[in-house]
């Protein structure tokens, strides 16, 4: 009888519903249908879409009619047009702008970390900006460079000379520096706050025994803070720095546009996608951009990687030094 | 990973605000309705036009065609009408001012059994094109970008052209198998916006008739007085291109054919004429007037809301804008009257010219029933023909026959000609394809005129390369140069 009933069980025909309210099924389930809806909103919106631009990318087109297959023509055009391949150069004002940006960020946020009276009202304060708009700091910004408004009047009560002032917009030498200079306004805050959660992360007592050792403040930083932070300043550093490949708000708001030599290369993209339609360049500086920012990723990467790996090699030199003293040490004793 | 998430969350929040903010100045641009609008919406309805002229009619109804503009006399007929009817247009700022209720119930004193319902829409050109199928819209609404073909599906007619074109201007607007089917609440002309009291300051006397002369009295403004002799409004971005382009054309060629017809196959379009004419003759008059000192000084940080102050209170010479700017400048200030709309200063072969055309236009629905039809034409006719709201806005007469006091001394009004229906898109072609974009959003091409003129690179660098650009896009399309 349990024999008969046993083969009949293994038998029996697979029942979907049986299985569906087993604990494996349950479990299956569950994860497709939660994996799903991610997965499925994933594809629609950022792979499909990016796989069609790709292919745009080959073609002479507008947003409704296909002119042709060009193969490789776009992708030439994006190297060879002075005007596109010289806004990409434009970017080295906005890598400079989130050098200074992260300096600022990390040193502001030492001395928070440092413990500062109010400090965490002036942390709101130099977080807010993060906080409003793109758009709206166009706007702001628009009016602060405008002529003897408020920048201009604020440097002519440290004793400026409105003659002597540059035309903050207008005069190409600075107006660049000038927009790079709202972006790092924007974010330096945002990243200071980064900075500050990781460093409160690091164990208090380290600055205590370092202080027991007599090490000063500079030195703490240098040994215990930054060792210990160096992945939240690495994603920083990367997140600016591809941020700065891409800077489009300042010079699309403030700029009306990127007038004036500061057509950034998104800027340059949108003029190209919307204005003169031309959808297949566009998707192909759209594509050469990815590369870009990939290849900048990943030399930031081999770079972050050489620096520190030059400390472990220390490390690990030094210890092998004391292996080999030690090791001699016993080869001694064992003489005895 | 919350971090990245944030910046997506960041950047998305950015770039739906960005592209909030670019339709906000599309409605700005199209709300002021410079020609380059209406040439682009012909030229696209033009396009459709060959293709649905084979197909049936289907929507024509007895009772439209007994019912014509011209037919009705104001005051005496439908006066025993009793109907309510609803139109729907752009004009927010005329609703919340109170102006269009005053016209209604200036005309409900004529007609007072005709209840007008009226709704002003912050989104008109999207939100009329959503509503236009559904059919139950109202009864009376300023006809959205539409193909030519779809007209008859949507509205009746008013008349034929021919005799429409009688009673008003620009009845050719919205015509569909020589039918009128839009009238416009006001026309736009292309001119030069100015101060009468800078103008009498500087001691002008008369009217600049050609770019020397122009400049030279730009130059009479700055040495003789304070105000700004030419705003540029550089930074708004859209009053670079989409204002100066407007004057490419019979304004500047003396040819109504220049602009849709010969402009693609012209081998130099931007040829210094040497007598102050033609394309290079209108961007040279922006770049001289840099070039000399004659623009505000810091032509980066202009103020599309404040130029309108400023030119009101007598701080701003000359501006170069629609006449549609007209009422704006007039309602931002004390001094309504001392704002100016004058002829374009080209002259060629002796002669100035003007181009212009509607604004919006009046449609009347197709489904509404036939009292409401009726009502719906009384009422355009009399807002057209009795209301003077053309006039209030300074825009150039629809009517034939109303008061105006929209003056153009010596100026033929024209109406650039439409392409021809087989190159109806080789403007597009040519504007995508060179990346001018003349008429359709090449505002960062007129900002470089400026930038040249305020560093000094040579304008007719500029030219050169225009041209080489215009050249290749015509080989790359395959255009034939006949000019």
């Amino acid at each position: 009888m349990a024999s008969a009933a046993k083969t009949n069980k293994s038998e029996r025909p697979f029942n979907f519903l049986r299985w569906a309210k087993s604990r494996k099924g349950q479990q299956t389930l569950i994860i497709i249908g939660f994996s799903i809806i991610p997965l499925l909103l994933l594809f629609t919106f950022t792979y499909f879409p990016f796989v069609k631009m790709a292919q745009f990318s080959f073609y002479d087109r507008n947003y409704i009619k296909v002119r042709g297959f060009v193969g490789l023509k776009n992708y030439i055009d994006v190297f060879k047009r002075p005007d596109i391949f010289k806004s990409l150069w434009l970017s080295l004002y906005y890598m400079g702008g989130a050098v200074v940006q992260l300096a600022l960020a990390l040193y502001l946020a030492t001395i928070f970390c440092f413990g500062v009276k109010g400090g965490n009202f002036f942390k709101g304060c130099m977080f807010f900006p993060y906080l409003i708009n793109g758009i709206a700091i166009g706007f702001i910004f628009k009016f602060f460079y405008t002529r003897g408004f408020v920048l201009d009047t604020v440097l002519q009560w440290i004793g400026f000379d409105l003659e002597n002032l540059p035309y903050w917009l207008r005069d190409t030498s600075i107006n660049n520096v000038s927009l790079v200079a709202t972006s790092v306004w924007k974010y330096f805050g945002q990243n200071m706050v980064l900075f500050v959660g990781a460093m409160m992360s690091v164990d208090a007592s380290l600055y205590e025994a370092a202080e027991l050792d007599g090490a000063n403040k500079w030195q703490q930083f240098k040994y215990i803070m930054l060792p210990s932070i160096k992945t939240i300043v690495m994603l920083n550093l990367i997140m600016s720095i591809t941020g700065s490949l891409s800077a489009f708000e300042p010079p699309y708001v403030i700029m009306s546009g990127g007038g004036n030599g500061t057509a950034t290369y998104f800027v340059k993209m949108h003029e190209v996608a919307h204005t003169s339609q031309k959808l297949g360049l566009a998707s192909a500086m759209a594509i050469v951009l990815l590369i870009i920012i990939f290849i900048v990723t990943i030399l930031q990467k081999l770079f972050f990687k050489y620096v520190f790996k030059n400390a472990e090699d220390e490390d690990k030199g030094a210890a092998a030094k004391r292996e080999k003293k030690l090791a001699k040490l016993r080869a001694k004793e064992a003489a005895r | 990973m919350k971090f990245k998430k944030l910046m997506a969350l960041g950047m998305a929040a950015v770039m739906t605000m960005s592209l909030a903010a670019c339709g906000s100045s599309d409605n700005n641009a199209s709300s002021g309705n410079d020609a380059a609008a209406d040439t682009a919406a012909k030229t696209d309805a033009a396009a459709d036009t060959a293709a649905a002229e084979t197909e049936a009619d289907t929507n024509q109804d007895a009772a439209e065609s007994s019912l014509t503009y011209a037919g009705i006399t104001l005051g005496e007929d439908y006066t025993d009408l009793t109907t309510s009817i609803k139109w729907i247009h752009h004009k927010t700022d005329r609703e919340e001012d109170g102006t269009i209720q005053g016209y209604i119930d200036e005309f409900n004193k004529m007609y007072p059994n005709i209840t007008v319902e009226h709704e002003g829409i912050t989104d008109y050109a999207e939100t009329a094109l959503l509503r236009l199928p559904t059919g139950d819209w109202g009864d009376i609404m300023f006809i959205p970008a539409i193909d030519m073909a779809d007209l008859e599906n949507y509205f009746i007619p008013y008349g034929s052209v021919a005799e429409m074109s009688e009673l008003i201007n620009f009845a050719d607007q919205w015509k569909y198998q020589d039918q009128c089917y839009g009238i416009g609440y006001m026309g736009n002309a292309q001119g030069l916006l100015y101060n009468k009291a800078v103008f009498e300051a500087a001691g002008i006397t008369e009217l600049p008739k050609t770019p020397d002369e122009f400049i030279a009295d730009l130059q009479l403004i700055k040495d003789n007085t304070d105000a700004i002799p030419l705003y540029t409004n550089y930074a708004a971005g859209w009053t670079m291109g989409g204002a100066w382009d407007g004057y490419l054309g019979a304004i500047t060629t003396g040819d109504t054919t220049w602009l849709n017809q010969k402009f693609t196959h012209t081998a130099e379009p931007f040829a210094d004429n040497g007598d102050g004419t033609g394309a290079y003759a209108l961007y040279k008059i922006l770049y001289d007037a840099v070039a000399q000192g004659l623009t505000e000084e810091d032509y980066t940080t202009t103020d599309w809301e404040g130029c309108k102050g400023m030119i009101n209170r007598g701080e701003i010479g000359t501006m170069v804008l629609g006449s549609w700017a007209v009422a704006q400048m007039k309602a931002a200030g004390d001094n309504p009257d001392d704002i100016g709309y004058m002829p374009f200063p080209i002259t060629v072969n002796g002669k100035q010219y003007a181009t212009a055309g509607p604004d919006y236009c009046y449609g009347i629905n197709a489904q509404s029933s036939a009292d409401n039809q009726a009502a719906a034409m009384v009422f355009v006719k009399w807002m057209v023909e009795e209301s003077g709201w053309c006039d209030f806005e300074g825009g150039y007469p629809i009517s034939k026959t109303a008061p105006t006091s929209f003056v153009f001394d010596g100026v033929e009004v024209v109406n650039n000609d439409s392409a021809p229906e087989d190159e109806a898109d080789l403007m597009n072609q040519m504007n995508a394809e060179s990346e001018l974009n003349f008429n359709a959003g090449g505002d960062s091409r007129v900002q470089r005129i400026v930038e040249a003129g305020a560093t000094g690179e040579s304008y007719d660098d500029i030219m050169a390369e225009w041209t080489q650009k215009w050249n290749d896009a015509q080989s790359a399309l395959g255009v034939d140069v006949l000019y």
